[in-house]
């Protein structure tokens, strides 16, 4: 499967809110969209596309915004793709996939708890790696690590 | 109001690690799971956003404590990705013998704690000299037993001691035979069917959906093992089967761990050959000296300047021992890598604990965790 | 626990009938010089032990209670630490490894118990997170006294790689006292053997 490919799969269905589709080594494709598709993107790359597994949710911090990006596999192409949108800091919201696939439910946990992402209408986010009342987010670029001393006030849950 | 929450862990003998199995249950049946991980979450893919590329190294070796080396393997294949390198074939093979090397360390791991597990003694004992005898040969080339850092961006830190393929073949020799006791003590025990048969069952849709890999999604009868259907390293050149199971339970798992490590023997000994007759660098030439030697000799500081590479992604997927892990990695052209995630096979295996546990009892719990092989490590990461 | 096992021993003598070994079976061993298990038995019960009591008893009245009895107490301690059975990370592993086959961390009356009750000596193999901090704290509170802490490699001695990251306790030392530090990451077996020999002297130093 091609870059080409999938837009002509997925162009169709989103319309405007695709915004491309670019190489991306190793895998078929990154598929970058407006967060508001998410849902139809979802349903279309796994219903039409055949990306029944998906591998992992992640979010990176690129200080004036915030990158959610999936990772799929398809048992029938025998590749990976990605899928990534941009959501601004102020507001990181995006759709949950765990309505599509149920694995997501961790890994969205993981990237809210984190990278302090927020998927609306996921069942069931709370803590997961960090105590329950944690409230940073460790992963942004604004929390520095420091030395042990100071950090245990900071490290210490409520 | 029959049914009751019950912690089992984070001490607790079943759970071979620090994390906690919440347990709903009416009687001595399970209504409902709730797995609580997070109590070895010690932040590595923050760390690693404040070390070296060559540093990071070391945290992968702790990150899955098992298999040390195949996850020091899936970070470098990202890094090189994403730094744009090209390792010499030498090195591919040596990462390949590490990889299967590992495979066969961590199954013999997971075979001495699940059969206890379920109250046999002497596999304990079994499992854990075997393994030492692997890692001897790990500690003959990279010194250490368990924490490695012996590959590299760019290729591995050094070539093989003499004499030491002939060595591994007498292990291989060693292993083979003893694979045949190991079956006879669990397969052909009535005991051992009696207990495991029909036990944890998930099936494939469902493993597929729950994002499960590895030997659990093979013991279903699905052939995905990504060392045939995305061959990294050095894989599309040698010649193995893929173990399947399609019972989905715990015995299918146990078949398939077996049979993974009788094809990792058949898989080592074509390498070794290779690597008799193949003598070669062991380090890609255009690695610069900073990612060499993380650490300048006085008066050369010079090396450890801001080198400008050209920022890229890079994304890497290897069969671990417990399945599919994966890495990101985001250079934006400084020494340290802009981002790092991790996918942890383990951590999406006992995210479907719900699926398979489910509708035993209570004492079902510890074989069918066993058969699941946690490693804290890569869960919390 | 079955009939021919009886026979083996005394073929002459007739065996018991079936189910259970009567009180005083002897052992099945092969030879005549064999000292049978009754008599050793008898011997413990009627000789040994209240010569022992005797003995005890003397020196107590010479030398009083404190300088006899916490010897006896040492050397019973020392020579049965059972360690708490948990793994936090990966010095968890050569934890494990150390009761395999090559180290068989056995023959030092090391044996690892899986309820803290039962425990004198918390080894903690690894790297302890703020988020278990209270439940080691709980751990420990639950082991009966006397009990001693080992820190077994960097992470639980000082953090080892991990002591910048914000989830990491910097040494165990913060949460609970700790007798005996183990270098290494991990340390190998026999590091933690050393380890566990050198708390075996702390105790048999031990005064009160
Ligand atoms: S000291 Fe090293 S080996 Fe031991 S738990 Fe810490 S990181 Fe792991």
């Amino acid at each position: 499967m091609q870059p080409d490919d999938l837009t002509g799969v997925l162009a169709p269905k989103l319309g405007v809110r695709l915004k491309g589709v670019e190489p991306f080594p190793g895998t078929a494709g990154r598929v970058r969209f407006e967060r508001e598709a998410a849902l139809d993107l979802f349903r279309a790359v796994r219903d039409d596309l055949g990306f029944r597994h998906l591998s992992m949710v992640g979010g990176i911090d690129w200080v004036d915004h915030r990158e959610v990006f999936y990772v799929l596999w398809s048992d029938d192409a025998k590749q990976y793709l990605v899928l990534s949108t941009d959501v601004p800091a102020d507001d990181p919201r995006v759709e949950t996939a765990s309505s599509v696939w149920p694995s997501a439910n961790w890994h969205e946990r993981e990237a809210w708890e984190l990278v302090g992402i927020v998927f609306d209408h996921h069942p069931d986010l709370r803590h997961l790696l960090t105590p329950d009342g944690y409230e940073f987010r460790p992963l942004l670029r604004s929390f520095k690590l420091h030395e042990p001393e100071e950090l245990e006030v900071k490290a210490r849950h409520v | 109001m029959s049914e009751m929450w019950v912690n089992m862990g984070p001490q607790h003998p079943m759970t071979h690690g620090l994390w906690n199995l919440r347990v709903l249950l009416d009687g001595e049946l399970i209504r409902d799971v709730d797995p609580e991980v997070g109590y070895l979450h010690r932040g590595i893919e923050k760390i690693s956003e404040d070390r070296h590329y060559n540093e990071v190294i070391t945290l992968m070796d702790r990150c899955c404590y098992v298999a040390g080396l195949t996850w020091e393997h899936l970070y470098i294949i990202a890094s090189e990705d994403a730094l744009h390198l090209e390792p010499p074939e030498r090195a591919l093979y040596l990462r390949v013998m590490c990889d299967e090397f590992q495979r066969i360390a961590s199954h013999l791991m997971w075979y001495a704690a699940f059969v206890q597990d379920i109250g046999l003694m002497t596999p304990f004992l079994y499992g854990m000299r075997d393994r030492d005898l692997i890692l001897d040969l790990f500690q003959s080339f990279t010194g250490a037993r368990m924490t490695y850092e012996y590959l590299r961006v760019g290729g591995v830190r050094n070539d093989l001691p003499p004499g030491f393929t002939d060595h591994t073949r007498k292990v291989l020799d060693w292993l083979t035979a003893r694979f045949v006791d190991y079956d006879k003590l669990c397969l052909g025990s009535d005991i051992f069917h009696k207990r495991c048969d029909n036990l944890g069952v998930l099936k494939a849709a469902d493993c597929v959906a729950h994002g499960v890999t590895g030997p659990m999604l093979r013991s279903a009868g699905l052939r995905r093992d990504l060392r045939k259907d995305r061959p990294y390293a050095v894989y599309n050149q040698l010649d193995f089967e893929v173990a399947l199971a399609d019972s989905a339970d715990v015995t299918g798992r146990y078949v398939v761990r077996m049979e993974e490590m009788r094809q990792a023997v058949r898989i080592l000994r074509q390498v070794v050959d290779w690597l008799d007759h193949h003598p070669g660098p062991v380090m890609a030439e255009q690695v610069p000296r900073w990612l060499g030697a993380p650490y300048a000799p006085v008066g050369k500081e010079g090396y450890l300047l801001k080198r400008n590479y050209p920022k890229g992604v890079g994304f890497s997927s290897v069969e671990e021992p417990h399945g599919e892990a994966q890495a990101y990695v985001v250079n934006e052209g400084g020494e340290h890598p802009y981002r790092v995630k991790f996918r942890s096979p383990v951590f999406a295996n006992i995210s479907a604990a719900r699926q398979y546990l489910v509708g035993y009892r209570i004492a079902d719990i510890p074989p069918i965790m066993g058969s699941v092989d946690v490693c804290v490590g890569e869960v919390d990461r | 626990m079955t009939a021919p096992t009886a026979q083996l021993a005394r073929p002459k003598e007739s065996a018991p009938p079936s189910g259970s070994l009567e009180l005083g079976t002897e052992l099945p061993m092969v030879g005549e010089a064999a000292v049978p298990f009754l008599e050793i038995e008898t011997l413990r019960a009627k000789e040994f032990i209240p010569a022992a009591k005797e003995a005890l008893g003397s020196l107590i009245a010479e030398q009083g209670h404190a300088k006899v009895i916490r010897p006896v107490f040492n050397w019973a301690g020392r020579n049965s630490l059972f360690p708490l059975h948990w793994g936090l990370a990966c010095c968890a592993i050569e934890f494990a490894a150390a009761f395999g086959a090559r180290w068989d961390a056995e023959r030092f009356g090391v044996v690892p118990r899986s309820s803290p009750r039962q425990c004198d000596v918390m080894i903690v193999n690894g790297t302890v997170t703020w988020k278990v901090a209270h439940k080691l704290i709980t751990l420990y509170e639950q082991m009966p006294e006397p009990k001693w802490v080992i820190a077994m490699g960097n992470c639980a001695t000082g953090g080892g790689p991990f002591r910048t990251a914000y989830s990491v306790v910097p040494g165990v030392d913060k949460l609970v006292p700790v007798d005996v530090y183990i270098a290494g990451c991990p340390p190998r077996p026999e590091a933690m053997l050393d380890g566990i020999l050198e708390l075996e002297k702390l105790i048999r130093e031990r005064k009160e």
